[in-house]
């Protein structure tokens, strides 16, 4: 006989067969001897199973049990409920995510081309004409947000002051700032999902 | 709204009263059923310390997903699918911890018992019905997991094919195989135990 056949003699057993297909290995049964013994064999242990398993009783105490359930329940709500903030602004933490490093990049790269306009500065002062003032517009707050310096180069040796050539990001300070609710690391690592 | 007599009130009042966050109903469901929960969890894995951690994680995710109850089966039902589950999760980390096996390598053909005639098993034979539990019991503790694992879901759990390839994550054409396997294996040790208490 098929192993095919002795899984659908057990299929058939288990009522686990399309009505065609039962027809034919109920037919099978009745006249093959080998096919009738497996079935025999097979419902003697699925009568055998019938009385069921051997009951396992806890030892623990009631209440012993229940506090250790009711303790892990415990420990383990505050972090359901601080998934409830994240997955509502979802979208925008992942947005932030993206945003925070590529807006940090993008200062330091405003930043060093402004430094490579300061150090090419002395290259112009070295031209022999001292004390050449590079007209900015006024006022000294653009409307952009950013604060601007006088816009006059200092000669080789001058005290140099903070507002010397540079331009403060502020706006870009406060949008980086890692230490905001959004911040990835300041985030919940993980969360388990409810659905298995 | 009248006050819920706990002590006397059915599961599905408890569910109800429990789902709106109360925990004093859950803790009587648990009560009532806790040991329903761990024998589940025994029959599959074999060890009552696991059995123990893996029954109360089951007491948790239940009240965890409680308000996903929908009351469409009992809620003994739906708490014994939490607990066999987390079982699964636990015997497939497990298993993939050990080396394979001897009863891994021969799962899908069955191994030499395939080659072997099976004896005559009269199961009532001389026997009450306690003592046969236990003798079951005990065969079963020598199967190996996916051969147990599937007889309880099929035997005990009365889930169909498809619901237990689910579950174990496998094809129906594997649950079949395995089931063969495991009912010829059980018939073959319940024998042996046969002979062992005659002699």
């Amino acid at each position: 006989m098929k192993q095919e056949d002795r899984l659908k003699i057990q299929a058939w057993l288990d009522d686990e067969l399309a009505p065609k297909e039962s027809a034919r290995i109920a037919d099978l049964i009745d006249n093959d001897l080998e096919a009738k013994e497996l079935a025999e064999d097979l419902r003697a242990i699925q009568k055998a199973l019938d009385v069921g398993e051997k009951p396992a009783v806890l030892e623990d105490s009631r209440e012993f049990y229940w506090s250790q359930v009711e303790r892990q329940i415990e420990a383990e709500e505050p972090i359901t409920e601080n998934v409830q903030p994240e997955l509502v602004s979802g979208s925008l933490g992942n947005a932030l995510r993206w945003l925070i490093p590529v807006g940090s990049l993008a200062a330091i790269s405003a930043l060093m081309l402004n430094f490579n306009s300061i150090n090419t500065t002395p290259d112009l002062l070295e031209t022999g004409e001292p004390g050449i003032e590079i007209s900015l517009p006024s006022p000294v707050n653009s409307p952009s947000g950013l604060t601007e310096g006088s816009g006059t180069i200092p000669e080789e040796g001058s005290p140099t002051t903070p507002e010397v050539g540079v331009f403060s990001f502020e706006g870009t300070q406060n949008g980086g700032n890692l230490s905001s609710p959004e911040d990835p690391n300041t985030l919940p690592e993980s969360i388990e999902n409810p659905e298995r | 709204m009248a006050k819920l007599d706990i002590p006397n009130a059915a599961d599905d009042e408890l569910v109800r009263s429990a789902q709106k966050g109360n925990m004093d109903p859950y803790e009587e469901l648990l009560h009532r059923h806790r040991d329903k929960i761990y024998a589940r969890a025994f029959s599959m894995l074999r060890n009552e310390e696991e059995a123990l951690d893996v029954s109360q994680g089951a007491w948790v995710k239940g009240w965890q997903r409680l308000k996903q109850f929908q009351h469409n089966s009992s809620f003994t039902t739906w708490m014994t699918r939490i607990c066999i589950n987390l079982c699964l999760d636990f015997l497939r980390k497990r298993q993939r911890q050990q080396t394979d096996s001897l009863d891994k390598m021969e799962e899908e053909t069955g191994g030499v018992e395939r080659w072997m005639e099976v004896e005559d098993y009269n199961p009532t034979e001389e026997m009450e019905r306690s003592e046969l539990r236990k003798e079951i019991d005990a065969a079963m503790a020598k199967l190996s997991y996916e051969h147990r694992t599937v007889l309880v879901l099929h035997e005990f759990e009365r889930m169909e094919y498809k619901e237990i390839a689910k579950s174990m994550q496998c094809s129906i054409g594997t649950v079949m195989s395995r089931l063969f396997y495991a009912r010829r294996r059980l018939a073959k040790i319940l024998i042996s135990l046969k002979k062992e208490r005659k002699s």
